[in-house]
């Protein structure tokens, strides 16, 4: 598998990279991780690189650097990439210019084959969706976002599925909470749910929540083969149907100290656009990361 | 089985969620082109500034290339039955667009020559350690060669110089972002106020001075700097204050910052021959614009530094090439070409009748209100556009509001300096905010009592220096 972090900044990108990188060894997937830098207006682009080229002659760091830096280190902190070759750091000497508007670094991996480390700049969404098509990543990480609008985007943009990494605190313990419904990629999620749980070793508590007092087939099947699934797994688990909104009750039953998994909405793409889907909600709603499978 | 599927309706959306600036522009457009032409514009002026209104959509929002904007430009005017299409290749070129292209070329050998230690060297042997003294050092040089060689040539000569002495003064971007934001902002705003000095500080003045001959007042390179270069030499010490007010530098002294910086420039040794032959150069171009650009013109003079740049070998047209933003030449040549259209169609008279009638008899009584419309309008636009294509598309207006031509000419260029409020508003405002040290909102902390200064400082030395070339 491939995951794609994205990190904007060291104040505010610990708890992403972090969170990220325990997941994605969990699931031994080779790790892409980006930071996207600002988009440059169009009238300035040549004068910007000519800019960049001069502070390269000068042995000064572009925009950009000093944050995969830090990140470097982290991953060199904890054990995620072997040093031997760049003992040092990455500096901007070690990044291989791709495109114009991207540049990378091979690491190898612990767990992994590879990490990367790249550089992009351009419009936020633009360049995670070329990096997701690029790379064919499977799931991308990010940090939790105050405008709606963005977080709305990337939901339904990127395609990948999504792992919003919403007010995570480094010293909680977490649980691991799936939403288990009639919907296509919920055998999927509960997958995904279960190898988080075995990788934080941690119990899952799985809830179906519908509207109406009665549950349909397609929702008792669903449970049922959650149930199956975790118990050949060898999961701790507890299922629990609940009547009431959906966002509401995940909400609820969430808190401040879950994970909460869930497949995304297969609902038409134009009725989430202007009315928004159950996972945007419970995104906008809850206190806690949630990862929305596609 | 659905129409369409769940993916390629999301791909629909994704591309209606970037592209609605191109949607709206094409819709008003359409819109314009069936709404009856206002009183006293005639249909040829109508129809330009359709054009006009849908480029400054697709400019704002950058949602399309600016090439594909300078392109649709070009065929607008042609398909709406502006001019020929011979007609419309032939206002697409001259001596502005020359001159655009030349000194993007001339940046670039600038840069490649290795002058910035020279600079440095130079600067630091003026100010000494202190910091506010390094601060006014870096205004003024800024401010004095962008009046020569441009703004955006200038910010990327003198970046690495700011980077190397932040870095030096402290590895911890915290503990100097104050320093960061006086030093990265004397050289933004020094090169802005620099850029206005002589015709060669900018396209925007080439573009000007072209524009004036349609009126028939010329100008010549020395005419313009005793118009100009007082108001640059005056602006230099407020704006030093100004920075100095609006942050707080942590150091008062940069002892081990320029200790470092002075052994870093002493690596690269003695001038050589090439830098030499470099600075003669420039020399020669610029006693070329000094006294041959009334009648060769600047944009011949800039190419033939070029060719001579080229031909000694001191840049690699692989450099060029590569650092040269062809996209924008073609954007200002079709601006330009537009603006012409504007003036020869009526429709500069027709909106230049509008703008009067808003204040009326006061205007005539006092030709400031002239002068501080045009500065609000011509600093709003050059903040969200670029002072070049500000000029281009608002002097055919602004030339037609007042009887002097010449006067209020020169408002809008120097006026479309002040891009201080956003990192987008001018090359060396990107170029520094580029370097991640310094943020968006630091502009609007600054720029609000640079641009308040810089327009009362304008309008007053407009209508009292001026008064002596009349």
């Amino acid at each position: 598998m491939k995951f794609l972090i994205a990190i904007g900044s060291k104040e505010y990108s610990g708890p992403t990279l972090k969170l990220g990188m325990r997941v994605a060894r969990a699931f031994g997937a080779d790790v892409t991780i980006a930071y996207v830098g600002e988009k440059i207006s169009s009238f300035s682009t040549s004068e910007v690189l000519m800019a960049q080229e001069n502070l390269d002659n000068w042995e000064v760091n572009r925009r950009g650097v000093d944050v995969l830096e830090w990140a470097y280190k982290i991953l060199k902190d904890q054990k995620y990439i072997e040093v031997e070759k760049l003992d040092e750091g990455i500096g901007e000497n070690s990044l291989v210019q791709t495109d114009d508007d991207r540049c990378e670094v091979f690491l190898k991996g612990t767990q992994s084959d590879e990490v990367k480390l790249i550089l992009r700049n351009g419009e936020i969404i633009s360049q995670l969706r070329g990096e997701v098509s690029r790379s064919e990543i499977d799931i991308t990480i990010i940090g939790g976002s105050q405008k709606r609008r963005m977080a709305h985007n990337l939901i339904q943009y990127i395609d990948s599925s999504i792992f919003v990494v919403n007010k995570y605190d480094l010293n909680q313990k977490y649980k691991i909470l799936i939403a288990v419904d009639d919907s296509p990629n919920t055998r999927k999620a509960v997958k995904y749910g279960t190898r988080v749980s075995q990788a934080f070793n941690v119990p899952v508590e799985m809830i179906t929540v519908s509207k109406k007092d009665q549950f349909g087939d397609g929702y008792t099947s669903a449970a049922n083969w959650a149930k199956k699934f975790l118990r050949r797994s060898n999961i701790l688990f507890g299922h629990q149907f609940l009547v009431g909104d959906p966002v509401q009750v995940i909400y609820e039953v969430a808190g401040d100290n879950h994970i909460i998994v869930m497949g995304s909405s297969t609902q038409n793409p134009l009725l989430k656009f202007f009315k928004g889907s159950k996972p945007l909600n419970v995104m906008e709603t809850c206190k806690c990361p949630i990862l929305i499978v596609k | 089985m659905p129409l369409l599927s769940n993916k390629v309706i999301t791909e629909v959306l994704y591309w209606v969620t970037r592209k609605k600036w191109l949607i709206l522009a094409f819709a008003l457009s359409i819109i314009l082109f069936y709404v009856p032409s206002p009183e006293g514009l005639t249909p040829e002026g109508h129809r330009t500034l359709i054009i006009a209104v849908t480029a400054l959509i697709l400019i704002v929002g950058e949602v399309i290339s600016l090439p594909a904007v300078g392109i649709l430009i070009l065929v607008m005017e042609v398909l709406l039955g502006l001019d020929t299409s011979d007609g419309v290749a032939s206002s697409f070129m001259n001596d502005a667009v020359f001159f655009i292209m030349g000194s993007l070329m001339l940046a670039v050998a600038f840069v490649k020559q290795g002058w910035d230690s020279r600079i440095a060297l130079g600067i630091i042997r003026l100010t000494g350690n202190k910091t506010r003294n390094i601060v006014f050092g870096f205004t003024a040089i800024s401010a004095l060669l962008s009046s020569f060689i441009g703004e955006h040539t200038v910010a990327a000569l003198m970046l690495p110089l700011a980077m190397t002495l932040i870095r030096n003064t402290s590895k911890d971007h915290e503990r100097v972002r104050e320093l960061a934001a006086v030093l990265l902002f004397s050289i933004a705003y020094g090169s802005l106020i620099g850029s206005i000095g002589t015709p060669s500080g900018g396209g925007r003045n080439a573009i000007l001075i072209t524009y004036l001959q349609l009126f028939d007042v010329s100008i010549s390179y020395i005419g313009w700097m005793k118009m100009v270069y007082p108001l640059v030499l005056l602006q230099i010490p407020i704006l030093t204050i100004l920075i100095l007010t609006s942050f707080k530098p942590e150091y008062k002294q940069l002892d081990t910052g320029v200790r470092k910086l002075v052994v870093e420039v002493a690596k690269s040794g003695e001038m050589t021959g090439r830098a030499t032959l470099a600075i003669l150069i420039f020399l020669l171009v610029f006693a070329g614009w000094v006294f041959l650009s009334e009648s060769l013109g600047l944009g011949t003079i800039a190419l033939m530094g070029v060719f001579l740049y080229l031909v000694t070998g001191l840049v690699r047209w692989e450099d060029i090439n590569r650092n040269t933003h062809w996209g924008v030449i073609i954007l200002f040549g079709s601006t330009i070409s537009l603006g012409s259209y504007i003036k020869s169609t009526g429709a500069a008279l027709w909106l230049a009748n509008h703008l009067i009638s808003i204040t009326g008899s006061e205007m005539d009584a006092f030709p400031i209100f002239t002068d501080a419309i045009i500065v609000v309008l011509t600093a709003s636009l050059a903040n969200i556009l670029s002072s070049s294509a500000t000029v281009a598309v608002l002097s055919p207006i602004t030339l037609n509001m007042a009887a002097d031509p010449l006067h209020v000419g020169m408002v809008t260029a120097i006026a479309s300096s002040f891009g201080y409020f956003t990192a987008v508003a001018a090359p060396a405002c990107t170029i520094v905010y580029s370097s991640g040290m310094i943020r968006a909102k630091d502009f609007l902390r600054a720029g609000w009592k640079v641009g308040l200064a810089s327009t009362a400082l304008l309008l007053i030395y407009a209508n009292t220096y001026w008064l002596i070339f009349k």
